[in-house]
C-alpha cells in the first residue's frame, strides 16, 4: 500500500520547511533511509531520508516549495497504486499547472521572469560548491571565447555543462566582464546585448539595457521579483523586530591595538611549534569579552517582555558569519569558561559549519551577546543591530592609524575601532561605557589577561 | 563434392575387409663391410664427423647453461636450450641425401637437424656456390666473422665456420646470428641451405610443413619436404589435420595432370620415448609402435615404417627408399625414427621420470661409440683417427662459441641505436602483383566464365535514376570479393584458395560460385574440415614464396586454428628478422542466424595478436579495395566479412564500385556521411544501423551525426577519425562484437586520449551483450540495434528530447551491475 513521506520537523520551532532539491525523481526505486531530498529552514539545511520503501509515486511539492512541516512530501509503494489519498489537500501535482499555494502569493510575472533564469543560479552553485560539471570541449571553447561558462545552463547527462550550453550562452551574450557579472549571472540568458571587447557585456551595457526596456519591450519588465526564502526571510523578520521594538544606541570605542598585534605575530610565528592553533585577533577579542562581560550581566541577558529580563551565568557568545545564503550566527557556548586556544578552534569550526550549510540547528540557538567584526572590510564605525532577545552586541571595526602624544612627540598607533550597541530599557549609558573602557583596557594589555 | 565422382550404393554397401600391409620395424640389418659399396671410407668418417659437431655443439650449451662456461670461457645464456644430445645419428642419417632444395622443417629440438643438413649441403654444393651464399648472407656479417676464425683456403671448412658461428650467434641471440638472434634456439633456419624453421610450438612445424609441400607441389618445384617433430607430437590435432590435408585423395585422383600425385612430404618422428616427462608408448599414448598410426591414413599407410635411429645408415637406407616414393609421386611418407635424448627436455630437467639404469644403457649403444667401434672393426679408420676429428671438432666448436659470446664482435640488436628495428619486422608492407615465374595456370579465359558475365551485367550502384536497383540486378559484396581475387588469378600463377567447400559450392556463401569453371583443381579445391591445417599449410605455402588465400567459413572457427593464426601467421616474418614473407589472406565470415558459435565478430581476437593485419569491409566498395590491396601485399591479412552483408548493394560511393581493379588502403577509414554534431564509428555489418540512427537524429533531434566505418582495424590511422571527433566534439562507437574486449574499446580509449581536449562527453562504446549469441529471433535483443546507439548517445553524450529508451541500458548503475556479474 503507499505510504506518504512527512516533511520533517525539524527543531522544535520550525513551522514549514523549503524543498532546496528533489535528489529522487517519479519512478525511482527507494529504499528505507535512501536521501529523497534536501531542504532548509531559515537556519539550516538538511536531508530528508525515505521512512518507506517501494517505488517513488508522486511528488507533491517541488524544488523552492515551502512546505509545512509533518504533512506528505511525496508517496511511495508500488507501480500503478494511486496515490491521490495522499496528497495534502489543495495541493495539485507537482509540475501541473495550477499554482502550489506557497507560491500563490507571487505575481504571474515573477513567476515568468524566474521560470526563466532559475538555471543559471544552479550553476552558480554548482561552480561555487566546487562540483561544477563541465566537458573538456565546452571548457575550452568558453575559456577561448572569455565566456564565464558558470552562466551556462546545464543540458548534458548528469547535469554537465556540454558544448552547445556554452554555444547558447554566447548566443544569448553570455560573456560579461567581471564588473557586469554579478547582475548579467542573476538575469536571464540574453538580457543584455554585449557591446565590450569580444562582445562582452559591459556595465556600459547593464545601463543601456535599463533604459532601453521600458520603451522597447513593456511585456517584459526591467525588473524581477522574488520572495524571500529561508534565511533572507528571517533576517527580514528579525531586523524590523529589533529596530522597531528596542530602544538602542551605540557607542564606540578604540583601544591601542599594539599589544594584540605583536601577540599575533609572536603566535604566528612561533605558536605552531608549541601545538598552538591559528589565533586570530578576532579570537583574542571573543576571549576578553567573554572575561569581561560576566561583570555585566545586564548585557549578557536576554529581554523576555518589556518588564521582565533574564540574565544568565554563563556567557554563549554569538558570533556573526557572513555565508552565501545569508547572515549566520552560530554559538560559542560556555565561551566564559573555555581557554583562548579552545575559542580559536570552536569559533572557527562554527563558521565553517555556517559557511557549508552544515551548522545543527542546536549551534544557532542560546545565544546571549553577539559580536559582528567588519573590521576585515576597512570598516570604522558601524551602528550593530541588536538580535533579540539579546541586549547588546559589539562590533569590531578596521584598525586605523592614529596620533598620539608621548614626552611632547607626536608618534602613530593602531587603533582598533569598536562599537558596542546596547538594549537601552536593560542598562544605561555609564555602565555600558565601564564595560567599553575595561574591555579596552583589557585588549590594550591582552597578556595580563591571560595570567 | 567433385560431380565426376558417383557415390554408388552398391559398392559401398557390400561386405569386405580392410586389409593392411605389414609395417615394417627396424628392417635394416647390413654392415659396414657390406655398406662399402654404398659408402667410402671418407663417406663413413664424414657421417662420424657431422655427429661429433652436433655433440659437441650441444654439449657446449648444456655446459653453458648448467655450468656457467664450457672450455675456459666464462659465459651465461638465459634462453632456452631443448637438446638432443643421443640424436645425433638420426639428424646426421636424415640430412645425408638431402639437398638445398629439399626443405627440412624442425621441432623446439632441432640444432642438430639443423646442423647436419647444413653440414649435407656444405659437402653437395660447389665452392663457388658457397661463397656466392655466405657473401649474399645478412650482408657478409656472417661470413667475415667466420674468416676471422678460419684463414686456411678450404671453402668448406669455412662454411663449416660461417654455418656453426651463425648458429650459436642466433642462440645468443646476437646481431649476427641467422635472423638478427630475433628467432633463437626454438626458431632458427637458413634458408640457402633449404633449413626451414624450426618451431617451438610442439607439432607446429607439420602444417607449416605440409603447407611447404603444397607449394613444391603446385609450383613445379623440385625437391621435398621434411617436417620433423617428436613422439609427443602425435597427441596434437594440428600433427593429425595434416597427415589428412597430404593424403587427400584428391591429390592423385582430382587434381590435372602436371600436378597430380602424392604430396612430397615425409613426416619424421623422432621418437625418443618421451613427450617432455611423458612416455608416449605405455602411459600417454596407445599406438604401441609410432609407425601404427600410418596404416589408418590411406591405402598406402603413408609408407611407415620404424627405423633404428641410433644407426646413421639405417636412416640413411630409409631415406634412400623413401625420397624415390616421394620423387615418383607417391607420398607422404611417416617415419619413427626410433632414438633416445641423454639430456633432459631442457637444461632445468630433472630427470624424475626415468631410471639411471635406462639411460646407461642408451648410453652403452651411442651411436658415437658404436658406429666409431663398427668402422675400427671393418677396418674404415684407426681410433686414433676418430680421437683426431673429436679434437678438431672441439676446438672449431670452441672458437666459434668464444667469438659468439664475445659482446664486441658479437653485439646484440641495440634497441638504443635502431629502436625501431623489432617494429620494422612486424609487417613487410611491400607491394608484390605476381610471386609467380610462369603464366598462371587456368582453364578458360577469364570472360567465358559464367559468373564474369553475370557481374557485367549488374548495376554497380545500389541506386539508379533515384530509385533503389533490385537485389538480383544490383553488383553486390560477395561480387566485389570475387572480382577481386578473380583479377588475381589471372595474374599470380602462385595464387591458390582453398578451405571447406570452396570450389563448387563457391563457399559456403558463394563468394566463389563459378570460379571453378576456369581455375583448375590444384589452385581451387575443397580441403578436409581441419582448420588447424587449412591456415597452417597457408602459412607454409607463403613462407616458401606463394601467395595464398584461406577460407575458414565462419570467424568462429578461429579457435580450431588458434595456434596457426595467432604464433605462427602472425609471427613469422618478424621472427625471421623480415627474411620470411606472409602473403596469406584468410578469410573468415561474422555468421548470423545460426546461433552461439556462429555469430561472433571476433575481431579484437586477431587485432591482439602483433603481427597480423587484420580488416573488415562493410561496403562492395570496402570490400573489392581492400581484397584487392591484401592480395598485391606480402602481409598476412585476417579477413572478416560478414553474412549479413554478402547481399548488400554499394549505396554510399558515388559511381558505386569500379569494374577496373583498386587499392583501398588498409589502415584508412571510410567516411561516409558528413556531419557536424556527432560521430559514429562503426565496424562490420553495424554499420547499417548507425545509418538508421542517423536518419532518426536528423528527422526528429536535428542533429547531423558524421558516420565513419572502420574497414580496417591494424593497421589504423586515426587522423580522419580524430579530426571528426575534433570537428563534432561526440563520439560513439558501435560494432556486433560482445561489448567487453571489443575492439572498440581500443579506440575510444585512444580517442580519449588523443582528442580530450575535444570531447563533449566520453567516447561510448555499443557493443552486442556479454552473452552467447541467442537464436536469430532474439537479434534484436543481442546485437545493437539503430535505438542502442540513440539510447547510448542520450544517456551519455547527450539527452535527446521525448527518446523513449530501448531494451539497451546504458546507465551508469546498469554499467557497473553488468561488470560485476560478468555479463
Amino acid at each position: 500500500m503507499a505510504v506518504g513521506v512527512l516533511m520533517p520537523q525539524a527543531g522544535i520551532s520550525v513551522e514549514s520547511c523549503i524543498i532546496t532539491e528533489w535528489l529522487k525523481k517519479p519512478g525511482d526505486n527507494i529504499d528505507v533511509g535512501d536521501i529523497l531530498f534536501s531542504y532548509e529552514t531559515d537556519k539550516a539545511s538538511f536531508e530528508c531520508e525515505s521512512t518507506a520503501a517501494g517505488t517513488l509515486l508522486e511528488i507533491f511539492f517541488e524544488d523552492g516549495d515551502e512546505v509545512p512541516v509533518l504533512i506528505n512530501v511525496c508517496a511511495v509503494g508500488n507501480i500503478g497504486e494511486d496515490a491521490s489519498a495522499l496528497r495534502p489537500s489543495g495541493e495539485a501535482p507537482a509540475g501541473g499547472g495550477e499554482a502550489a499555494p506557497a507560491e500563490a502569493a507571487r505575481s504571474a510575472a515573477a513567476d515568468a521572469s524566474a521560470a526563466e533564469v532559475s538555471p543559471a543560479p544552479a550553476a552558480i552553485a554548482q561552480i561555487n560548491s566546487g562540483e561544477m560539471k563541465i566537458s573538456p570541449r565546452a571548457k575550452n571553447l568558453a575559456a577561448s571565447q572569455s565566456v564565464d561558462a558558470r552562466l551556462a545552463s546545464p543540458t548534458g547527462p548528469y547535469g554537465r555543462v556540454i558544448e552547445r550550453d556554452v554555444r547558447k550562452l554566447m548566443e544569448q551574450g553570455g560573456a560579461s566582464t567581471s564588473a557586469a557579472f554579478g547582475v548579467v549571472s542573476a538575469a536571464a540568458p540574453g538580457s543584455f546585448t554585449g557591446t565590450g571587447i569580444g562582445g562582452k557585456v559591459s556595465v556600459n551595457d547593464l545601463d543601456a539595457a535599463y533604459a532601453a526596456v521600458p520603451a522597447s519591450a513593456p511585456d517584459a519588465p526591467g525588473y524581477r521579483d522574488a520572495a524571500f526564502t529561508g534565511i533572507r526571510r528571517a533576517i527580514s523578520k528579525s531586523m524590523t523586530v529589533s529596530l522597531s521594538t528596542i530602544p538602542q544606541l551605540t557607542h564606540t570605542f578604540s583601544f591601542d591595538a599594539t599589544e594584540i598585534m605583536s601577540f599575533r605575530t609572536q603566535l604566528k610565528e612561533k605558536g605552531e611549534g608549541l601545538g598552538l592553533p591559528n589565533i586570530t585577533l578576532n579570537d583574542m577579542i571573543l576571549y576578553a569579552v567573554s572575561r569581561t562581560l560576566p561583570k555585566y550581566p545586564e548585557l549578557n541577558a536576554h529581554m523576555l517582555d518589556g518588564n521582565n529580563i533574564r540574565y544568565f551565568k554563563d556567557v554563549h557568545l554569538g558570533i556573526a558569519v557572513d555565508t552565501e545564503r545569508g547572515l549566520l550566527v552560530p554559538v560559542l557556548k560556555h565561551a566564559n569558561r573555555k581557554s583562548l586556544s579552545q575559542i580559536a578552534v570552536e569559533s572557527k569550526a562554527l563558521a565553517k559549519a555556517a559557511q557549508g550549510g552544515s551548522l545543527p540547528i542546536d549551534d544557532m540557538q542560546g545565544g546571549t551577546f553577539t559580536i559582528s567584526n567588519l573590521g576585515v572590510f576597512g570598516v570604522e564605525s558601524f551602528t550593530p543591530v541588536i538580535n533579540p532577545p539579546q541586549t547588546g552586541i559589539l562590533g569590531v571595526n578596521a584598525i586605523t592609524s592614529r596620533p598620539r602624544e608621548i614626552n611632547g612627540e607626536i608618534k602613530l598607533y593602531p587603533a582598533m575601532g569598536l562599537s558596542l550597541t546596547y538594549d537601552h530599557r536593560a542598562i544605561d549609558g555609564a555602565p555600558v561605557s565601564r564595560f567599553g573602557k575595561e574591555l579596552c583596557e583589557s585588549l590594550a594589555s591582552f597578556r595580563l589577561l591571560l595570567v | 563434392m567433385p560431380k565426376t565422382q558417383f557415390l554408388d550404393p552398391a559398392e559401398l554397401r557390400k561386405p569386405g575387409k580392410i586389409v593392411f600391409e605389414d609395417i615394417p620395424v627396424n628392417a635394416y640389418k647390413k654392415t659396414i663391410t657390406q655398406e662399402k659399396k654404398s659408402y667410402s671410407n671418407d663417406d663413413f668418417m664424414r657421417i662420424f664427423r657431422d655427429m661429433t659437431y652436433l655433440r659437441e655443439f650441444e654439449t657446449m650449451l648444456n655446459s653453458i647453461k648448467t655450468q656457467g662456461g664450457y672450455n675456459g670461457l666464462e659465459h651465461t645464456y638465459p634462453g632456452p636450450a631443448h637438446l638432443s644430445i643421443g640424436q645425433e645419428a638420426a639428424a646426421v642419417g636424415q640430412a645425408y641425401l638431402l639437398t638445398k632444395d629439399d626443405f627440412t622443417f624442425g621441432s623446439h629440438r632441432s640444432h642438430g637437424e639443423i646442423l647436419a643438413k647444413a653440414l649435407s649441403c656444405i659437402e653437395k654444393l660447389s665452392d663457388k656456390e658457397l661463397m656466392k651464399i655466405m657473401e649474399e648472407f645478412l650482408g657478409g656479417k656472417t661470413l667475415k666473422a667466420a674468416q676471422s676464425l678460419y684463414k686456411g683456403s678450404s671453402v668448406k671448412e669455412l662454411a663449416t665456420y660461417f654455418i656453426l658461428y651463425g648458429t650459436v650467434s642466433e642462440i645468443f641471440a646476437r646481431e649476427t646470428g641467422f635472423h638478427l638472434g630475433l628467432g633463437g634456439s626454438m626458431h632458427a633456419f637458413f634458408l640457402p641451405f633449404g633449413i626451414y624453421p624450426n618451431n617451438a610450438i610442439v607439432g607446429g612445424s607439420a602444417p607449416i610443413a605440409t603447407g611447404a609441400a603444397l607449394y613444391k607441389k603446385c609450383n613445379l618445384k623440385k625437391g621435398v619436404i621434411v617436417a620433423n617433430a617428436g613422439d609427443g607430437s602425435l597427441g596434437c590435432g594440428p600433427v593429425w589435420e595434416s597427415f589428412h590435408f597430404a593424403v587427400m585423395d584428391q591429390h592423385k585422383q582430382l587434381w590435372e595432370k602436371g600436378k597430380n600425385g602424392g604430396m612430397p612430404i615425409l613426416y619424421h618422428f623422432n621418437n625418443n620415448g618421451y613427450g617432455m616427462g611423458g612416455q608416449t608408448r605405455g602411459e600417454t599414448m596407445g599406438y604401441d609402435m609410432l609407425a601404427r598410426v600410418g596404416a589408418g591414413m590411406n591405402p598406402e599407410q603413408m609408407h611407415a615404417e620404424r627405423i633404428d635411429g641410433f644407426s646413421p645408415l639405417a636412416v640413411i637406407d630409409a631415406y634412400r627408399r623413401k625420397l624415390d616414393i616421394l620423387k615418383k609421386g607417391d607420398g607422404p611418407v611417416l617415419l619413427d625414427c626410433v632414438t633416445y635424448r641423454f639430456s633432459g627436455h631442457s637444461t632445468s630437467d630433472a630427470n624424475a621420470y626415468r631410471e639411471k639404469e635406462e639411460l646407461d644403457a642408451w648410453m652403452a649403444a651411442d651411436p658415437l661409440i658404436t658406429y666409431r667401434a663398427d668402422l675400427v672393426k671393418a677396418n674404415v679408420a684407426k681410433d686414433a683417427d676418430f680421437d683426431t676429428i673429436w679434437e678438431t671438432t672441439r676446438d672449431v666448436i670452441t672458437k666459434v662459441t668464444r667469438l659468439a659470446a664475445d659482446p664486441e664482435k658479437s653485439p646484440y640488436i641495440s634497441f638504443v641505436k635502431t629502436p625501431g628495428i623489432v617494429e620494422s619486422m612486424m609487417f613487410s608492407n611491400e607491394k608484390v602483383q605476381s610471386f609467380g615465374d610462369r603464366k598462371p595456370e587456368v582453364l578458360a579465359p577469364m570472360k567465358d566464365c559464367s559468373r564474369v558475365k553475370q557481374i557485367a551485367g549488374k548495376e554497380r550502384f545500389a541506386y539508379k535514376n533515384g530509385k533503389p536497383v533490385s537485389k538480383i540486378k544490383a553488383y553486390n559484396y560477395r561480387d566485389a570479393l570475387f572480382e577481386a581475387v578473380i583479377e588475381k588469378y589471372y595474374e599470380d600463377a602462385t595464387l591458390i584458395s582453398y578451405g571447406e567447400d570452396v570450389r563448387e559450392w563457391g563457399g559456403a556463401f558463394a563468394v566463389y560460385r563459378g570460379l571453378s569453371e576456369v581455375i583448375p583443381y590444384s589452385r581451387l579445391f575443397n580441403s578436409p574440415i581441419s582448420e588447424a591445417a587449412i591456415v597452417g599449410t597457408g602459412v607454409g605455402y607463403a613462407l616458401c614464396g606463394g601467395r595464398v588465400i584461406v577460407e575458414l567459413m565462419y570467424a568462429d572457427f578461429m579457435g580450431r586454428a588458434g595456434d596457426e593464426i595467432f604464433n605462427q601467421m602472425a609471427k613469422w616474418q618478424a621472427m625471421s628478422a623480415g627474411i620470411l614473407k606472409m602473403p596469406v589472406i584468410l578469410r573468415v565470415s561474422v555468421g548470423s542466424k545460426y546461433g552461439a558459435q556462429h555469430s561472433q565478430d571476433w575481431v579484437a581476437l586477431p587485432a591482439h595478436i602483433p603481427g597480423l593485419k587484420v580488416c573488415f569491409p562493410a561496403t562492395p566498395w570496402e570490400a573489392k579495395g581492400l581484397m584487392t590491396t591484401a592480395l598485391n601485399g606480402t602481409d598476412p591479412v585476417v579477413f572478416f566479412e560478414s553474412q549479413r552483408l554478402y547481399d548488400v548493394a554499394e549505396e554510399f560511393n558515388e559511381g558505386g564500385v569500379p569494374a577496373e581493379s583498386y587499392e583501398i588502403e588498409i589502415g584508412d577509414v571510410n567516411k561516409l556521411r558528413d556531419g557536424g554534431d556527432v560521430t559514429i564509428l562503426t565496424i562490420g555489418a553495424t554499420l547499417y544501423q548507425a545509418v538508421k540512427a542517423a536518419d532518426i537524429l536528423k528527422e526528429k533531434h536535428g542533429l547531423s551525426a558524421e558516420i565513419i566505418n572502420l574497414h580496417s582495424m591494424v593497421p589504423l590511422n586515426y587522423e580522419k577519425i580524430l579530426a571528426s571527433v575534433q570537428k563534432t566534439g561526440r563520439v560513439v562507437l558501435a560494432s556486433d562484437a560482445c561489448a567487453r574486449g571489443s575492439f572498440l574499446n581500443d579506440i575510444a580509449r585512444n580517442i580519449g586520449e588523443l582528442a580530450f581536449d575535444y570531447l563533449d562527453a566520453p567516447p561510448v562504446v555499443v557493443g552486442a551483450q556479454n552473452w552467447i549469441t541467442p537464436p536469430f529471433e532474439f537479434d534484436a535483443d543481442f546485437f545493437p540495434q539503430e535505438s542502442w546507439i540513440l539510447d547510448a548517445i542520450n544517456e551519455k553524450i547527450v539527452p535527446l528530447q521525448g527518446h523513449v529508451p530501448a531494451v539497451s541500458n546504458y546507465a551508469p548503475v546498469e554499467q557497473l551491475r553488468r561488470a560485476k556479474a560478468g555479463v
